[in-house]
C-alpha cells in the first residue's frame, strides 16, 4: 500500500505528489501557488516546534550551572562532553541504565509471548466460550487502567513481589493494545493453512510455534518496538514497586532526583537527556515502521 | 471444511478446546492479576476503612462521603474539567490542523510526518521535566530568552494560576498531537482524489472542497478521537505532579493527582484513593455512554 503518498520511486518526480485537497492543476494558479508556499511555511513551523525543545535540552546539557542560569543564549559556550560524563558518573545513571535495560529485555519477551498466545487463542483457536474472554479483554480498554494501580500495588506487596523487577516483567504480558495488534494480524491468516496442519497432526502449540510465529515477524517487530518504549518510559508502577531500592529504573531515578533538594538544574537537564537517548535511537532505527503502522492500525479501529 | 468437521470426533474437539484454554491460561492469569482483579478490588476497597494495605472494617460509602466533603475534591473536579475544556480547545484542533497542512505539502511529507511524531516517543516524565526548564521563570528559561529578544521582562509562567492549566495542556498537546495527526492523515489519504477532481470540474475552489469533502469525511474519526482524548486528559497526572505539584494554591490539582496524594501522602489512605479512582472511572464511563448515545442518534438520523 502506498501510505500517505510516500513512495521511494516517485521521489524524483519534481512537482511532488498531490493527494490532498489541492490538485496538481490547481498549483498552476498564482493564488494556489502562494497558498502552497504558506503551507510549507506552516509545515516548517510545526516541525520546528516539535524538534526545537529536544535540541534545546541537548544543548542545555553542555552548559554548567552558572551558564545555564544566566546565559540567555541557546548555544552553549563550549561543547564540553565531560559535563555529561560527570553527571553520568555522579548520579550513577549507569546503574539505572542497567536496571532499565534488564526490565526492557525481559518485558519485551513477556509481551510477545503472553499477548501473542492470548491473541492466538482469541483469533485462531476460538475455543468454546472465547467470546466472554474477548469481551473482558476489550472491556479493559474502556476502563482507565490507572484506576486499578492502588489495589495492584497492594497485591504485589501481599505477594512479597515488591522491590524487584518481576511485577514489571509480568505486567508487560497483560497489554490489551498488544493483544489487539496481534489479533488483527492473526485474523488475516488463511484458515486452510491451520486446518491442513491440524490434519497433518500438529498440536495447537506446534501450530503456533511452527506456522504462526515464523509468519508473524512483522507484527512481532511492531509489538517489540512499542514494548521496548513502553517498558523504558513507564513510571507509575516502577515507582511504586522499586522506589528506594537499588533496582530503580531510569524513569524512577529521574523523578526521585527531580524531587531532591540537592538537585541542580544542569544535572537535571543532563539526566533528562540520558533518559531520552534510547527512545530516540529506537525511533530513528524504526522510524518508518512506527509512523506507518500507527496509520494502518488507526484505520482499522 | 464440512468434511473436516465430520472427521473430528466430539472427543478430539473437546481436547482441542481444553488445549486452547491451557495455552491461554498463563495470559489469562496475567490479565486477571494486573487488570481485572485490581479493578474489582478497587471497588471493594473503596468501601472499607484501611490502614496501610489491610482492610479494617466495612464502612459503606463513608469514604465517598469523606471525599465529597474534602474541599480539595471539588477543586480537583473543577480543575479536571478545566483541563478537559482546554484540551478540547487546544488539543483537539491542533492535530486536525497539522494533518490537513502536512497532507497538502506535495514534497517532504515524510520528513514533516516524522518530525511531528518525534515528541511522541519521548518518555512522558522526561518531556514534562524538559518543559519545566523551558518555562522556567529565570531569565535563562528558554521561553523567557526568546521573549527577551522582543524586549519582554522575564515572567514566571508556572506561578500564574490562570495560565498554568492551558500551559500544561499545551505541553501534553506538544507530546501527543503528532500521533493523533498521523491517524487523521491516514483518514485523509483514504479520501478518493477523484471526488476532489469532480468537485473542481464543477467549479469548487480549494476551500469549498475542504469544507464539503475533506472535513465531512474525517468527522467520524474526529468524534472517536475526541472521546479518547477526553478519557486521556481526564486522567492527567504526570504533568501537574512534576511541573507544579498541583500548585500554585492547588490550581492545577487534578483528580488523579488527588488520588496519588492519598497513596503517597502522609496518611496512605488506600480506601479513599480507591474511592477516588472509582469516581474517575464512573465519570469516564458516563462520558462514554453519552458519546455512544449521541453517536447512535446521529447514525439513526442519517
Amino acid at each position: 500500500m502506498n501510505i500517505g503518498g510516500y513512495n521511494g520511486r516517485r521521489r524524483k518526480y519534481v512537482r511532488g505528489q498531490y493527494t490532498g485537497v489541492i490538485r496538481e492543476f490547481d498549483a498552476k494558479t498564482p493564488g494556489v501557488r502562494a497558498m502552497q508556499i504558506f503551507i510549507y511555511v506552516l509545515c516548517g513551523i510545526i516541525a520546528l516546534i516539535c524538534i526545537f525543545p529536544i535540541i534545546w535540552v541537548f544543548l542545555a546539557g553542555f552548559k554548567d550551572l552558572r551558564e545555564f542560569m544566566s546565559s540567555t543564549s541557546i548555544l552553549p559556550r563550549s561543547f564540553d562532553f565531560s559535563r555529561y560524563v560527570y553527571t553520568w558518573e555522579r548520579l550513577r545513571i549507569y546503574n539505572n541504565y542497567l536496571n532499565s535495560l534488564y526490565v526492557v529485555a525481559v518485558s519485551v519477551i513477556s509481551a510477545l509471548i503472553f499477548n501473542g498466545l492470548m491473541a492466538y487463542g482469541l483469533a485462531i483457536l476460538k475455543p468454546k466460550g472465547y467470546k466472554v474472554l474477548n469481551a473482558l479483554v476489550m472491556l479493559s480498554m474502556l476502563i482507565p487502567s490507572t484506576i486499578s494501580i492502588v489495589p495492584l500495588f497492594v497485591n504485589i506487596q501481599h505477594l512479597d513481589m515488591g522491590g524487584f523487577f518481576l511485577p514489571l516483567w509480568l505486567a508487560a504480558g497483560a497489554n490489551t493494545f498488544f493483544v489487539v495488534l496481534f489479533r488483527q494480524f492473526f485474523e488475516s491468516f488463511p484458515k486452510s493453512i491451520i486446518e491442513a496442519s491440524r490434519i497433518d497432526g500438529c498440536s495447537s502449540l506446534q501450530i503456533f510455534s511452527k506456522i504462526i510465529l515464523p509468519l508473524s515477524k512483522p507484527i512481532c517487530v511492531v509489538v517489540a518496538i512499542y514494548a521496548i518504549n513502553g517498558a523504558w518510559s513507564d513510571f507509575l508502577l516502577p515507582y511504586l514497586v522499586l522506589n528506594g531500592t537499588k533496582f530503580e529504573t531510569v524513569m524512577v531515578r529521574l523523578y526521585t532526583y527531580s524531587t531532591q533538594q540537592t538537585a541542580t538544574a544542569d544535572n537535571m537537564m543532563r539526566s533528562v537527556v540520558f533518559s531520552m537517548i534510547p527512545p530516540i535511537i529506537l525511533f530513528f532505527i524504526f522510524q518508518k515502521k512506527l509512523t506507518t503502522n500507527i496509520i494502518t492500525s488507526g484505520i482499522k479501529e | 471444511m464440512t468434511d473436516m468437521k465430520r472427521r473430528l470426533s466430539n472427543r478430539s474437539k473437546l481436547r482441542q478446546n481444553a488445549a486452547a484454554w491451557m495455552i491461554m491460561a498463563p495470559s489469562i492469569a496475567l490479565f486477571a492479576f494486573f487488570i481485572w482483579v485490581p479493578l474489582l478490588q478497587s471497588v471493594v476497597m473503596s468501601l472499607f476503612e484501611t490502614t496501610n494495605i489491610t482492610l479494617d472494617k466495612f464502612v459503606g460509602f463513608a469514604n465517598y462521603a469523606d471525599i465529597f466533603q474534602n474541599p480539595l475534591f471539588g477543586k480537583a473536579l473543577v480543575n479536571t474539567l478545566m483541563y478537559t475544556f482546554w484540551s478540547l480547545v487546544i488539543g483537539f484542533l491542533t492535530p486536525i490542523f497539522m494533518a490537513l497542512v502536512i497532507s497538502e505539502a506535495p514534497r517532504w511529507r515524510g520528513f514533516f510526518r516524522t518530525a511531528a511524531y518525534l515528541p511522541n516517543i519521548l518518555p512522558a516524565l522526561a518531556a514534562v521535566l524538559l518543559w519545566s526548564a523551558f518555562f522556567s521563570g529565570e531569565e535563562s528559561g528558554a521561553i523567557n530568552s526568546i521573549l527577551a529578544l522582543f524586549g519582554a521582562e522575564p515572567t514566571s509562567f508556572l506561578d500564574k494560576s490562570w495560565l498554568v492549566i492551558p500551559l500544561i495542556v499545551l505541553i501534553s498537546t506538544w507530546k501527543g498531537a503528532g500521533a493523533t495527526a498521523l491517524i487523521y492523515m491516514a483518514g485523509l489519504s483514504g479520501i478518493n482524489p477523484e471526488l476532489y477532481d469532480a468537485a473542481a470540474i464543477d467549479g469548487a475552489g480549494v476551500f469549498r472542497r475542504l469544507r464539503h469533502i475533506t472535513l465531512p469525511s474525517i468527522f467520524n474519526l474526529g468524534s472517536t478521537l475526541m472521546i479518547l482524548q477526553i478519557i486521556a486528559i481526564f486522567q492527567i497526572l504526570y504533568e501537574p505532579m512534576v511541573l507544579t505539584h498541583g500548585g500554585p494554591d492547588n490550581s492545577t490539582l487534578s483528580l488523579m493527582l488527588l488520588m496519588w496524594r492519598y497513596i503517597t501522602g502522609g496518611d496512605m489512605d488506600y480506601g479513599k484513593a480507591s474511592a477516588t479512582g472509582v469516581l474517575i472511572a464512573l465519570i469516564l464511563l458516563g462520558f462514554t455512554v453519552i458519546y455512544n448515545i449521541l453517536n447512535k442518534r446521529k447514525s439513526d438520523s442519517v
